[in-house]
């Protein structure tokens, strides 16, 4: 696999859309191009956010703040 | 409570501009401007870091309507999407020693939890059937999964949102249907591939192209993802 090939391929591996064949042959490149790969695969990841922000924000019920930082708190405290 | 360690370490970088030459757009932020003195995202992940609940109740509010969107895409279940919200949280405060500032930021970190929890959600409660139902009649409805119809919500898009979502509709929508379904669906080539009815290659192609394309178009904004 060139570097080429490898950019295409870690755009799927960040969405989990490698298949398991794939995959294998994915982290033997990964291995061999090294830091340069890894640098491209943490730049691959702002397809998350990206798609994240494509969507339009939904309200949250109030109710889940409360409890979730009541949960937090005993937490904290314990 | 102690009182918030939460203040400014350094003061937040002005945000970078976008260019939109080609739309002729005026420039326009990418991402909310915060308040002048605002915690910057990395400022609360160290606050959560050392175990400050203000930190998270600041990150919550900053995030929970981007978060909450994209497990009600995947889930699309209001009552369940607040309840994996709450756990998504709860995981970012139990997890966030996990959260390096070299593997990227906060938010992308948050969207990699909350996407793998909501699609584990929905692959283990029965609701994927009912979901995928209700897919299907949007697919029906709707091939283009991204694009709306109501122009009103297109005004009340963010300048983000906008931009980000322009990319995605130049798409041509087969690429944008696998991406979707490979994103917010978290499904395997192959079950793309069986879902619509198109042979497994021309579903990696799909994919490959669409999310070249994607990542190619948000050049422009890589400094602020």
């Amino acid at each position: 696999m060139n570097f080429n090939e490898f950019q295409n391929q870690s755009r799927l591996y960040v969405i989990g859309a490698l298949e398991p064949e794939e995959l294998e042959e994915f982290e033997k490149a990964r291995k061999k191009f090294g830091k340069k790969a890894e640098d491209f695969i943490t730049k691959c990841y702002a397809l998350h956010e990206a798609f994240a922000l494509s969507l339009r924000p939904a309200k949250a019920s109030t109710a889940i703040k409360d409890r979730l930082m009541s949960m937090v708190k005993a937490k904290h405290q314990a | 409570m102690k009182p918030s360690k939460l203040v400014a370490s350094t003061r937040p970088k002005p945000k970078k501009r976008v260019r939109l030459a080609k739309s002729g757009a005026r420039s326009q932020p990418v991402l909310p401007q915060l308040e002048p003195g605002a915690p910057s995202d990395f400022d609360l992940m160290k606050g959560i870091q050392r175990g400050d609940p203000d930190a998270l109740s600041q990150l919550y509010d900053r995030y929970n309507g981007i978060l909450k969107a994209l497990i009600l895409r995947v889930i699309h279940n209001e009552a369940e999407a607040d309840d994996l919200l709450q756990e998504i949280f709860m995981e970012i405060w139990n997890q966030a020693k996990n959260f390096s500032a070299q593997k990227g930021k906060p938010l992308g970190w948050m969207v990699t939890l909350a996407r793998r929890r909501a699609i584990d959600g929905l692959r283990k409660k029965q609701a994927y059937a009912r979901a995928e139902e209700r897919l299907q009649n949007e697919t029906e409805q709707q091939p283009d999964a991204w694009v709306h119809n109501a122009t009103e919500e297109e005004i009340e898009l963010s300048d983000t949102r906008r931009l980000i979502r322009k990319v995605i509709k130049s798409l041509p929508p087969p690429q944008q249907q696998a991406i979707d379904l490979a994103f917010f669906r978290g499904m395997s080539q192959r079950e793309i591939a069986a879902k619509t009815n198109t042979p497994l290659g021309t579903v990696k192609t799909r994919l490959e192209l669409g999310l070249k394309k994607i990542y190619d178009g948000l050049k422009e904004l890589k400094d602020e993802l």
